[in-house]
Formats: C-alpha cells, structure tokens, sequence
C-alpha cells in the first residue's frame, strides 16, 4: 500500500460517526476530505470522531479545513473530537493553536470519550 | 555561484497533484545532507506552504510553472520557490500570519497561517514580488543533529573536496 496516498474511511457506528484519514492531506487532497467529511459535520445527531494515527502528513490546507470544522459543529453545539493524532502532526497543531481551539471544545470531547 | 554550493533544479506545473514532488526531492536532498528526521518534516511543510501559495494564487487556476532550486551548502539548505504569476499578497498575508490561539474561534481565517508556518518552521524566511514571487527558505545545520550529520567537516575540508 502506498502509505502517502490519501483516503478516508467512514464507519457509522450506533452512537457516533468515526471517520479515519489516512495518507498525506494536503492541497491535491482536499476536496477528497471535504466531500466525505461535510455531509458528517452537518449531521449534528451523533458526535464526530475523526482518527488520525494513519495520517503521514498535514499542512495548513488540512488545518484550515480542521478549523472550518470545528467552526460548524461548534455552531451546531454537535461533539467533534480528533483521536490518534501522530506527534508530528501534534506538533502542528500547537504551533498554529489548534490544539488550544480543541481544547476550548473539552466539554464535548468527554462526553465522546465517556460512549466509547 | 558561491562557493561550496551545490543546486539542484525543478521545474514542474503549478498544480496541486505535483506539490509531493517538491517533497520528495526536498526529503532526498535534506536526508543527504544529514538534517534530522524532524527537521526534514518541518522543511516539508514550508515548502509545501509556498507551493501551495503559488498554486492557489500565482496563475489563477489557469497553469502555469514552479521553479524550485534547492542550494546545498556545508552550513545550510535553501530552497527559493519562485512563480510568474500574479502573486499571492504576501504583505497582507504577514499582518495576518499569526497562531489561530491568539484569535476567538469565530475569527479564525485559514489565510496567513502558511506564511505563518514557514516563519515558524524554518531560521529564515524571505519573499521578493517581482515579475512573479519568490519565497526563499533556509534552514541552518544544527551541531548534534541528524543521524549522519557530518560535524566534523569544516569548510576547509568541503573545499578540499570540492
């Protein structure tokens, strides 16, 4: 398997939708994640995990898109929650804040956490 | 050309498929010089960031051409990314280039937060806009780091070798 190409796999589970993404997001791949993703973020009945462990690379594409995420459900007062998220990657999410616009989002994060 | 400077050149299409390309070549080039592995990720990350400005800003979808020079010194890499489009505003982009943290959610634009990156994950960053843009990124060879970093070579032994 090539380990940079990009895809995401959807798993509706009773309680929650799980979306992993794997490979390389960035620029070429958006649209791939905004397609799958977007109908999820709007469907504010289950909270939304999306796991990272197989994601291999990021930029500010994929953490703008994050962010507009973040924006929507929030909105919604929906739970998000990211998982997995390899340290390179963390390490992104630092620098730009977007762990810290995670955290301000804990509330929900545990509920999630507590129906898993 | 200066002195103990070794370029590597690509020319490829200002589109978004052939940005891992450029990471790549910067991943070959920077490993061979003995960067760290976090070092490389970081440098792939700002390359990309200036790729990504030249795709989405430079040519207006319409195509068009990314210069990459990667210039290899016993001291350093810099990579100069450089288009012929229109340009992305760079100035206005730098009033903006600030952690998402510092602003309410609300606020949040994506804009200004590649430029940010490449500020923060590389020593040195400059843009020129002239007949097109051109991002220059450098990245300094740390003492120490890097699995096959070559702490021992001085300049006097890279002329030698040279």
């Amino acid at each position: 398997m090539d380990r940079k190409r990009f895809h995401v796999v959807h798993e509706e589970q009773p309680d929650r939708h799980v979306v992993y993404i794997k490979g390389e997001l960035d620029l070429a791949a958006a649209e791939q994640f905004q397609h799958a993703v977007e109908p999820l973020a709007g469907d504010a009945s289950k909270p939304l995990v999306i796991r990272l462990e197989e994601l291999t690379y990021i930029d500010s594409t994929g953490i703008g898109m994050f962010v507009a995420l973040l924006k929507t459900r929030k909105k919604q007062g929906a739970p998000f929650a990211i998982e997995n998220v390899p340290p390179k990657v963390q390490r992104l999410f630092d620098l730009t804040g977007v762990s810290y616009l995670f955290s301000t989002m804990n509330d929900t994060t545990e509920r999630i956490e507590g129906q898993s | 050309m200066k002195e103990h400077e070794t370029v590597v050149q690509l020319s490829m299409p200002a589109d978004a498929q052939f940005i891992d390309v450029a990471r790549l070549t910067l991943y070959g080039l920077a490993a061979k010089m003995g960067f760290s592995y976090e070092e490389i990720e970081d440098m792939k990350v700002a390359v990309s960031e200036a790729c990504n400005n030249a795709v989405l800003h430079a040519y207006n979808g319409r195509g068009g051409v990314i210069h990459l020079r990667f210039e290899m010194r016993a001291d350093a890499l810099s990579i100069i990314i450089k288009d012929e489009g229109k340009g992305f505003d760079y100035k206005r982009a730098a009033k903006q280039a600030a952690p998402l943290s510092a602003k309410p959610l609300e606020d949040v634009k994506a804009g200004g937060l590649g430029l940010f990156l490449m500020e923060a994950l590389m020593d040195d960053v400059t843009v020129t806009t002239k007949g097109g843009t051109e991002v220059r990124l450098t990245k300094f060879r740390h003492r120490g780091e890097g699995e096959h970093a070559h702490d021992s070579i001085s300049p006097s032994s890279v002329q030698e070798q040279a």
